[in-house]
């Protein structure tokens, strides 16, 4: 028998578990892959009347016209300020807020705690963007009335471009450090005890039990989030950074998803649009494909 | 490659093919069909049989469901033409309509849908909107006599191939095309104050308003000058100092010849003069970021010094404080108006390909740019919702005009005309509610000062429209944002040459020669 033939033989003592297997395969090739042979507007000029094949084909006609525009080194570099501030500051914390977490003995303040920074999680954007223009108004919002109180002038933080992405990453943080240290906390819980007694017996102090019991113990955990993350890496919160958006703070909140949104969607510019998304996706994918590779080689973890 | 590699590519590709077929469609020319045979070429009903239209439509903040309006459940008996409507909230509208237009599941018409003038040429000349000339022609007299006594609008909307493929508003009131300047004048009185004639007692108004309490509730919580939003804000003096808008963009028509303002000194003096407003606090500093809401809550409080607006529905509860004035002389004696053309909210309605009933569309719409036609738009029953006053013209009955919802909303629950941008005739005639007796002696004030001409936006060959829409995209992006920060002071009149070299290299002069083409084409 050859291999192949072995290979079938297993295949058909299992049949029904491959024929199952067919659904959601069906399900990523009409709904994940399908979809993708719309890319191709992105180099054509799309137009409805004629129909994704139909429409006339113009190249890289899009993509050169993106890359010549006035604001195309605005968009990237704020993507990818807005990206990189993120990384830096947003996701340790999470991981330092679980490690607190689990340091806490009593159990109340522990549960109490966890609930707190989780909650915000649970409002929406709008609400949260509402309540940033609400605390920061110039004119009687309690964060100027504070400054205020100091002998500070009111400062218009939605309207100063230098403002805005301290406002955005701190507000992001705010609201999902507590959700994102879910996960942390989960893997800590699931360190070997052992390893903790061992420590205490070696004589190492709670700040030593952090760094050489629970930081590698959650180690894995950091670099798969990490993957994840590096993986949206362009796709910076595009609904907040929209509502968060006007005149005088665009120079540093114009982002790529923003100007596809208003060039594409408002404006009906399909093609131009699809031509910045793929340029947005492509960076996505091959940053995806670099991290994971180095990851793989000097932390031996991987997504594949 | 190994093999599996080679099967899943060729499986992708049948599903491109597969689907691909399906988008794309053949253009026919769908007039050439004549009218159902029970059509009536004149009266009413339109049609013997009944028939079905299906109207996509834009519903605004202050419109009730279409299908429950009054003024259309009238006219579905007296024309025997049934509507299913497609109203979609006004927030998240543009992204349907270009859905819409893509889907391929075309309604039969675009009704209130603020069709642009791209679309338009786009879905005109590949066939999804149809050419309405010949219907006009043939079944809409009310139109076509519009066309004959104000032929500017046939020219502001004919697309350079020849044909007509949206329909916009018509307003012969001027009454209906500006907005007008409320000031306080109870704080004027009780300060003892004139009202403002130049720039500089504008400034002096104001500053009085900002620190000497004219309210008189002891705090200085007075807003001495708002805008609903920065547009407004830019338009509401610049005739002072000798510009307005024209062909819907920034620029003037002088001795037939195109210039964008844009980048002139006179621009830069009235830009230096909004810093001013915004830097001493006379300017309301919302303006670049609050919600229209707010604004129109600031005017229905009345807790404000000067502001724009059409006309004393939004703040009919303090109305009495407020007065009319003329706009102010600028510097170089200037006192120009902006003002809307006639034709203003282009492709408020438009038939498209899928339509099986263009003639009788046609017919359907007319009605309502005629005299009786325009009035029961807008005014709905008589004896139920409106009933002529003494000197003949149409009024809201008081239960309407004393609604707890608000006038507007309360005229909205029958009628699609409250929040603009609906295909109707707004004349002398029918226009009480945005013209009552406060907002014409406003309008008498602006009168003398309108342009002679105001033109209304070009339409351009497909590839010209594109070509624009590239070049407008990227400048009107930076002149709005660059604007807004002289304004505010964050960004220095030292780097005006820089400004002015931006927008030249964005290809302004390429814009001003397809603008002066488009203008010699059609109002020369």
């Amino acid at each position: 028998m050859t291999e192949r033939q072995k290979a079938w033989k297993y295949i058909f003592a299992r049949y029904d578990l491959y024929l199952m297997l067919l659904l959601p395969l069906a399900w990523y090739a009409v709904f994940q892959y399908g979809p993708m042979y719309g890319l191709q507007i992105a180099f054509r000029d799309f137009n409805p009347a004629f129909g994704f094949l139909g429409s006339e084909w113009v190249g890289f006609e899009n993509f050169e016209r993106f890359f010549s525009s006035y604001y195309f080194g605005r968009l990237l570099w704020n993507t990818f300020l807005i990206s990189v501030l993120s990384l830096l500051i947003a996701f340790p914390i999470p991981i330092v807020l679980a490690l607190l977490i689990n340091e806490i003995r009593n159990t109340t303040l522990k549960k109490t705690l966890q609930n707190v920074t989780y909650m915000p999680h649970f409002i929406s954007v709008v609400v949260i963007v509402g309540m940033l223009d609400l605390f920061l108004n110039p004119d009687g919002g309690f964060i100027n009335i504070i400054l205020g109180s100091f002998g500070i002038e009111p400062i218009p933080f939605m309207e100063k471009p230098e403002w805005f992405k301290t406002l955005f990453i701190s507000s992001n943080i705010w609201q999902s450090m507590g959700w994102q240290s879910i996960i942390y906390v989960a893997s800590l819980a699931g360190i070997d005890p052992q390893l903790y007694e061992a420590a205490k017996m070696d004589g190492a102090s709670r700040l030593q039990r952090i760094i050489h019991v629970s930081l590698p113990g959650i180690f894995p955990v950091i670099i798969i989030m990490l993957i994840l993350d590096i993986g949206q890496f362009m796709n910076v919160g595009f609904e907040k950074i929209l509502l968060m958006q006007n005149n005088l703070n665009l120079e540093s909140s114009d982002v790529i998803q923003t100007f596809v949104y208003r060039n594409g969607i408002l404006n009906g510019d399909y093609s131009y649009s699809a031509a910045i998304g793929l340029f947005n996706s492509l960076i996505n994918f091959f940053l995806l494909i670099l991290i994971n590779r180095y990851a793989r080689k000097k932390a031996e973890t991987s997504l594949w | 490659m190994s093999k599996t590699f080679w099967h899943v590519l060729l499986f992708v590709l049948s599903m491109v093919v597969m689907t691909g077929c399906n988008g794309s469609k053949e253009v026919t020319d769908q007039v050439s069909e004549g009218p159902s045979e029970t059509f009536n070429e004149e009266g009413f009903p339109i049609v013997d049989d009944e028939i079905t239209l299906n109207i996509f439509s834009r519903k605004s903040p202050p419109n009730g469901a279409y299908e429950d309006m009054l003024m259309f459940q009238e006219y579905e008996k007296m024309t025997n033409v049934n509507i299913e409507w497609d109203d979609v909230p006004q927030d998240g509208f543009a992204e349907r309509k270009n859905l819409e237009f893509s889907s391929g599941e075309l309604p039969d018409v675009f009704y209130k849908s603020s069709i642009s003038q791209l679309e338009a040429v786009k879905y005109g000349s590949s066939g999804i909107l149809i050419p309405l000339e010949g219907l006009l022609e043939d079944h809409a007299p009310n139109i076509t006599a519009l066309f004959e006594e104000y032929p500017e609008i046939k020219s502001s909307i004919t697309a350079p191939d020849g044909h007509i493929y949206a329909l916009p508003a018509i307003l012969t009131l001027n009454a209906a095309r500006t907005d007008k300047i409320w000031i306080n004048q109870t704080w004027l009185d009780h300060l003892g104050l004139e009202q403002p004639t130049t720039p500089e007692e504008l400034v002096e108004v104001l500053t009085a308003f900002r620190d000497d309490d004219p309210n008189g509730n002891g705090k200085q919580d007075e807003i001495p000058l708002t805008f609903r939003n920065w547009s407004q804000l830019m338009n509401s003096m610049i005739g002072s100092w000798g510009m307005v808008d024209q062909m819907g963009n920034h620029l003037m028509v002088e001795n037939d010849k195109i210039k964008f303002w844009m980048t002139s000194d006179r621009f830069k003096e009235y830009l230096q003069f909004l810093n001013k407003l915004y830097s001493e606090n006379l300017l309301d500093r919302g303006v670049f970021t609050q919600e229209e809401a707010k604004f129109v809550g600031n005017m229905a409080a009345g807790n404000v010094g000067v502001f724009w607006n059409q006309t004393t529905d939004a703040f009919d509860k303090v109305k009495e404080h407020f007065e009319g004035i003329s706009p102010i002389a600028g510097p170089y004696g200037d006192q120009l108006v902006p003002s809307s053309p006639v034709a203003r909210d282009f492709g408020t309605f438009a038939i498209t390909s899928e339509n099986e009933y263009p003639h009788e569309t046609i017919r359907w719409l007319d009605y309502f740019f005629g005299e009786e036609g325009s009035i029961f738009f807008r005014y709905g029953v008589e004896g139920e919702t409106f009933t002529f006053g003494e000197d003949g013209l149409p009024e809201y009955t008081d239960d309407i005009l004393n609604s707890d919802m608000g006038s507007g909303p309360a005229i909205g629950q029958f009628t699609p005309w409250p929040g603009g941008g609906a295909p109707q005739l707004v004349t002398e005639k029918n226009a009480s509610a945005i013209n009552p007796p406060k907002a014409q002696e406003a309008q008498s004030k602006l009168d003398p000062y309108l342009p002679e001409a105001i033109y209304g936006t070009p339409i351009f060959d497909e590839d010209t429209t594109k070509e624009v829409d590239q070049i407008r995209q990227d400048m009107d992006q930076y002149y709005e944002e660059t604007t807004s920060k002289f304004i505010t002071g964050d960004m220095n009149f030292d780097q005006w040459d820089e400004y002015v070299s931006t927008i030249e290299n964005m290809g302004l002069d390429r814009l001003t020669e397809i603008y002066q083409e488009a203008y010699d084409l059609n109002y020369k």
